[in-house]
């Protein structure tokens, strides 16, 4: 699990070793990626939006 | 030449010849308002740090491929992926934009915060002619170039203020929180006055809010920033920065004028009278698409001059002037003119240009059809 995170961020960065995505896609399994690239999608537009709304106050 | 200082010397020269480019009247004005100067600054600061990575990413690029050329022996490297590199490149643009929009956000919190005005200006954009209404004042006026069409069409030599120059300027005193609520009759435009760092769309149905607090007296001069149809570039603003007590002389003045003006609807007008007052308002706010002449520009614009049906239904053009015509240009009148300038206006092109019917279209009695429509 920890892993997937990682990736996941590593892939928000735009940055991943060469090593860890084959690692990565030796799993096979392409789900976990998507549910943890979309709740932390979810994540980042709701911390965006409390930033702003939190400076705009 | 062995050495990147062919590189630095050209990197200098090129440094050096920015301030001259600055000064030259092509960079943004600093402006009459703390928000204008801090707008300024930013756009300074921004702009050099693009300069300055500019260089320094061109002067690597260029020193590289100059030392490392093939005739000297260099072989390309060879390698896939470098993850401390890419991390690098990636990090570094981030904390710079970031770096740059902290103060940018709280530059435009200002610029938003139009709140605790002590003056309220209605600027209302039409085609082709900015309306200020200063609210709560009674006082309200059209503002339409004033530059003779005879500049433009090249027949006489052009003045000072060419295309910037109006019959009836904004005025504003320095020193106070002036809140403009901006709007428009028709299409949309752009009220952009660049002294003031303001540039505001005002579109039709919308009311759009911006605010300037003017440093110093003077006139500073704009334009419609939004391609607004024919007469777009004809559209200039000018405003009129005061000292406070000066404004309010001027606003006194201008409030006497529209009690006097609202007197002037009860008396019997005469033909000459109304017709002086009509050759005025017709140049200023019908002229732009009926012409000079009234002969109109076909086949957008009717000819009014020899007009028949004008000639012949004096109830159906005034009713014209007062509602205009929907889903055409013609707008409709009723309420960004007064009674006795509607009066005038109607008078004078019932009897110019030849149409001669000798009707004194009185103000009482479009007073009294304005309040049966
Ligand atoms: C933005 C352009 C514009 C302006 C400004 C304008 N008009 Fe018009 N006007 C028109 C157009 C277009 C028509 C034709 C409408 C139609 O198709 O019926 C028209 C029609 C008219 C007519 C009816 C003529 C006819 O034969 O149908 C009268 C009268 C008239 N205008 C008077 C005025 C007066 C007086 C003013 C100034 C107070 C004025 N207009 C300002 C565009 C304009
Ligand atoms: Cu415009």
């Amino acid at each position: 699990m920890w892993g997937v995170i990682k990736s996941v961020l590593a892939a928000f960065f735009g940055v991943q070793k060469e090593q860890q995505r084959r690692e990565d896609f030796k799993q096979g399994r392409p789900m976990a990626f998507i549910v943890v690239g979309l709740v932390m999608g979810l994540i980042f537009v709701v911390g965006v939006a409390a930033l702003a709304i939190s400076v705009a106050r | 030449m062995r050495t990147p200082f062919v590189w630095m010397v050209g990197c200098l020269i090129g440094l050096g010849s920015m301030p001259a480019a600055v000064a030259s009247g092509w960079n943004m004005p600093v402006g009459v308002t703390d928000l204008s100067r801090e707008i300024h600054s930013l756009h300074m600061i921004i702009f050099w740090i693009c300069v300055i990575i500019g260089v320094v990413v061109f002067g690597v690029m260029f020193y590289s491929l100059f030392k490392f050329r093939r005739s000297r022996g260099a072989e390309a490297a060879n390698f896939h992926e470098n993850t401390t590199v890419e991390v690098l490149w990636t990090a570094i643009p981030l904390l710079i934009l970031v770096g740059m929009a902290v103060p940018a956000t709280a530059t435009l919190k200002k610029m938003y915060d139009a709140s605790d005005a002590e003056l309220d200006v209605m600027i209302i954009g039409q085609q082709w002619r900015w309306r200020y209404e200063y609210l709560g004042e009674e006082v309200a006026f059209n503002s339409s170039m004033s530059t003779p069409r005879a500049q433009i069409r090249g027949e006489e030599s052009r003045d000072e203020h060419y295309l910037l120059e109006v019959d009836n300027p904004l005025v504003l005193p320095i020193n106070r929180k002036v809140r403009f609520l901006m709007t428009s009759d028709d299409v949309i435009h752009s009220w952009w006055v660049p002294d003031f760092a303001v540039k505001q769309d005002t579109i039709p149905g919308f009311v759009n809010e911006n605010w300037v607090r003017i440093n110093e007296p003077g006139i500073y001069r704009g334009q419609c920033a939004e391609l607004c149809g024919m007469d777009h570039g004809f559209m200039p603003i000018v405003v009129h920065a005061m000292e406070e007590e000066d404004f309010e002389v001027w606003l006194a003045e201008r409030r006497e004028e529209a009690e006097q003006e609202a007197m002037g609807v009860d008396r019997e007008w005469a033909l000459d009278e109304l017709m002086e007052r009509g050759e005025t308002v017709y140049a200023s706010i019908c002229a732009s698409c009926h012409q000079a002449e009234g002969q109109g520009a076909a086949p957008a614009f009717p000819a009014l001059a020899g007009n028949q049906r004008l000639i012949d239904d004096a109830d159906w053009h005034l009713n014209t002037i007062l509602n205009g015509v929907s889903g055409t240009a013609m707008p409709a009148f009723r309420s960004t003119l007064n009674p006795v300038e509607l009066a005038a206006v109607t008078t004078w092109t019932r009897n110019a240009w030849g149409n001669d019917t000798g009707d004194a279209i009185q103000p009482a009695a479009v007073v009294e059809k304005l309040a049966n429509q």
